[in-house]
């Protein structure tokens, strides 16, 4: 009896737990769900390049990081998809047409040279654009009411005019990133500084060592612009005003640690990309179609989970009683779940964990069809509640590990649809396991135990109970 | 209530041999027609599918519903003649066209607001699925379907023994195929198309039939180990009736979600709460009347050496 005591005590802080969980922090809801787009960009090898390593995926992970940027979309996510894509979501965007133009075009690389007497302008943008991308940076982390949504909006739209005046600054000299063959970032010898080399081809080169013999010494600056948006503005020494840096060499230096000069490289890089990228997958929802398909999901599981709840009171009467207390304790742990392991509920997430009502059921049947059987062959209440879970252990555990190898299998091999479903059945199944052991047993033995009048009355546990010593 | 699932052994071979002939008879008619034994969606080809809502708030907006004769007519003049639509409700289309890229798809939606009105993008929605993704999505699926399918052998050989585990699999194909075969009828009748949440569904399905078929097993075990005396057909009979109360209430507590899902889930999750609700009766049906037969039957074909572990 104690025992009992103290296992109730803990599935009733855990069911606390679990509530205080849900209303803090609840579950991530999926595109499908909230509305927005999902993108995959597949970047396509050609003859040059056949294959694409992961310094290329990931420089065009930034390049597509930046133009992100530019849609103005909360809480972006942009993320490597296996070899060759990369997945981009953008909740809340209600032109995808725009999006997948402004991501699906191949990175914009250029070398632009600073027109005469902009210098104090150029100063004054560059500190305005800084203080933009602060403040929207700030914005972007925190979770976003309209308010913040249009003050996003607005920021980005201010992004884009700072943009435009930076690259009104620079005069267009014909270099761009097609003529570049290399971007690293390079340690310097004397100690903890870093530098990008970069390399251009012979071209490339030439032109390179014309538009610096122009600006070297002057105090004007080489503008390197990705997709229209200065990267870095490198000055050249008067050192070189007689030739230029020729060779096709060159380095930019500046205050770089390992970090910023790899970004840079990378960003550079980036727009040098020798292979074409395409939008090879695109599913947008609008947002109050993702919100009609909520409400209808949650109808749905709420019909289903108080059919469930009916049916096991007329079936089972008390026992079902208990069976459907710990199926609400076992939603309520489920749903506590997904918050804790960070699952996006999808649509077919929902359909997952819906049927993992139902199959969280099947522990409980298993286990009263048991109790009733030794009921029948003649054993005290408690004895048969006792045994009946102990024989119906086994089976449990095999039919749910066979339920949870396919549950791996989807999430291993499914794409992420899929895996959302495979994770939420998952979770579902493991749960209902824990709490058809736990918080079952610990009501149905304290009822037992602690309630003299049920235990002399097994027919609350088997209606129309007679006892036959042997079936 | 008893029943004796060996004495009409026969009769529930016949019934599922016919559900068998007819799923292959769909299958082989859909290949003839679509060289491809169900209808494959979006998900597995690639293509573009556009769902569109007129904006009715907005003033002299939806006058009439829309006619599909003039979104027909549109889609021609776009070069895309052999794209369905479906009207949704009286104010919305649904296109399934051949994959388009953002430009097409942009000049699409300008020339249909032109002539219809204007649409609510907080109501539309857009799915396009390049080839080559389509053919991973499915062989992703179907490399998951099998891999899992081997791992239920191996679990289910471990815990019983490789018999035990080969009728498992074959009540597990039957129920898949019938279930398949369903839709491929779907597929003809209806022009109903499978997509990844068909995979899923068919992964869940293998999930639910060995579940199902291993509670059996586990009591045919239990028995044959109390009670060595009998027969292995005797051991199944009486299996299959203590078990019967708990098939029929799970089947029941399972169908119920699913129910409710098909009725009020939403375009989406209906046809995958179809495929869950034939596969799961499958599921039962072949546990209780196929799975545990055959292994009375072949156990009894080698009676002599017959030996119950």
């Amino acid at each position: 009896m104690q025992k009992q005591r103290l296992l109730l005590f803990l599935i009733l802080t855990l069911v606390l737990g679990a509530i205080a969980i849900i209303t803090q922090l609840p579950p991530r809801l999926g595109l499908d769900l909230k509305g927005g787009s999902q993108l995959t960009i597949q970047a396509l090898p050609n003859e040059e390049n056949e294959v694409i390593d992961a310094f290329s995926l990931n420089s065009l992970k930034t390049v597509l990081e930046k133009r992100v940027n530019n849609l103005g979309a909360a809480e972006p996510v942009i993320q490597t998809v296996g070899e060759d894509k990369i997945l981009v979501q953008l909740p809340g965007v209600n032109d995808p047409t725009e999006a997948e133009r402004v991501l699906g075009g191949t990175a914009k690389l250029e070398f632009r040279e600073q027109k005469r007497d902009t210098d104090a302008q150029l100063q004054v943008e560059l500190q305005i654009r800084s203080q933009t991308e602060l403040q929207l940076e700030l914005l972007r982390q925190s979770p976003t009411t309209a308010e913040q949504q249009a003050e996003i909006a607005r920021l980005t739209e201010s992004l884009q005019n700072s943009n435009q005046a930076l690259l009104e600054l620079f005069a267009s000299v014909d270099l761009t990133g097609a003529s570049l063959i290399d971007a690293r970032p390079q340690p310097l010898p004397n100690g903890n500084n870093w530098e990008v080399a970069i390399v251009f081809d012979s071209e490339g080169g030439d032109k390179f060592a014309q538009l610096t013999k122009e600006i070297a010494g002057t105090g004007r600056t080489l503008g390197i612009f990705l997709d229209d948006v200065l990267l870095s503005a490198p000055r050249v020494g008067p050192e070189y005003a007689a030739t230029g840096i020729s060779g096709g060499r060159a380095v930019i230096s500046g205050n770089f640690n390992l970090d910023s000069a790899n970004d840079l490289a990378v960003q550079i890089k980036g727009g040098a990309l020798p292979f074409p990228v395409e939008v090879v997958e695109n599913r947008t929802v609008g947002a109050t179609l993702g919100q009609d398909s909520i409400r209808r999901s949650i109808y749905a599981g709420l019909a289903g989970l108080i059919g469930v709840l009916i049916f096991m009171v007329a079936y089972y009467r008390l026992p079902g009683l208990i069976a459907d207390v710990s199926l609400i304790v076992y939603t309520l742990l489920t749903l506590a779940s997904f918050s804790l392991v960070n699952v996006t509920l999808t649509l077919p997430g929902i359909a997952g964990f819906i049927l993992s009502i139902g199959m969280a059921v099947d522990a409980n049947v298993l286990i009263f069809e048991r109790t009733r059987e030794e009921l029948r062959k003649g054993k005290t209440l408690y004895k048969s509640v006792e045994s009946g879970f102990y024989r119906a252990f086994s089976s449990i555990l095999d039919s749910n590990v066979t339920t949870l190898i396919a549950c791996f299998a989807l999430f291993w091999l499914g794409s992420g649809l899929v895996k959302g479903f495979a994770l939420t059945l998952a979770i579902g199944v493991l749960v209902s396991m824990f709490t058809a052991v736990t918080c079952s047993r610990t009501l149905l033995l304290f009822v037992v135990l602690g309630m003299p009048k049920v235990r002399q009355n097994p027919k609350l546990f088997c209606p129309n109970l007679t006892v036959s010593p042997k079936s | 209530m008893k029943i004796s699932v060996i004495k009409y052994q026969k009769l529930w071979w016949a019934i599922s041999a016919m559900a068998i002939a007819l799923s292959l008879a769909a299958m082989f008619l859909s290949w003839q027609q679509i060289n491809a034994p169900l209808r494959p969606g979006l998900d597995f080809i690639g293509g573009t599918r556009l769902q569109l809502e007129l904006n009715c708030e907005l003033e002299n907006n939806c006058p009439q519903p829309i006619e599909l004769a003039t979104v027909r007519e549109i889609l021609t003049s776009q070069e895309l003649a052999d794209s369905s639509v479906q009207r949704v409700d009286n104010f919305g289309i649904s296109i399934r066209s051949k994959n388009i890229n953002v430009e097409q798809r942009s000049r699409l939606i300008s020339a249909l607001e032109e002539s219809i009105g204007t649409f609510d993008p907080q109501k539309t929605q857009i799915d396009t699925v390049g080839p080559t993704i389509g053919k991973e999505l499915f062989r992703s699926g179907t490399l998951a379907l099998i891999v899992s399918f081997l791992g239920i052998i191996a679990y289910v050989s471990i815990r019983f023994q490789l018999d035990y585990a080969i009728f498992a699999i074959i009540a597990l194909f039957h129920d898949v195929f019938i279930t398949a075969g369903v839709f491929a009828i779907l597929g003809l009748v209806i022009g109903l198309e499978v997509d990844s949440l068909f995979l899923v569904a068919l992964l869940t399905i293998i999930g639910f039939s060995v579940n199902d078929t291993v509670v059996i097993y586990d009591r045919i075990r239990e028995i044959a180990k109390d009670q060595p005396e009998l027969d292995i057909r005797e051991v199944v009979d009486l299996g299959v009736n203590q078990t019967l109360g708990r098939s029929i209430n799970t089947t029941i507590t399972t169908l119920l979600p699913l129910v409710t899902i098909y009725i009020f889930g939403g375009e989406t999750l209906k046809y995958f709460a179809l495929a869950l609700i034939i596969g799961f009766i499958c599921g039962s049906y072949s546990s209780i009347f196929i799975a545990s037969t055959l292994l009375a039957w072949w156990r009894n074909s080698r009676s002599n050496q017959l030996a119950v572990e």
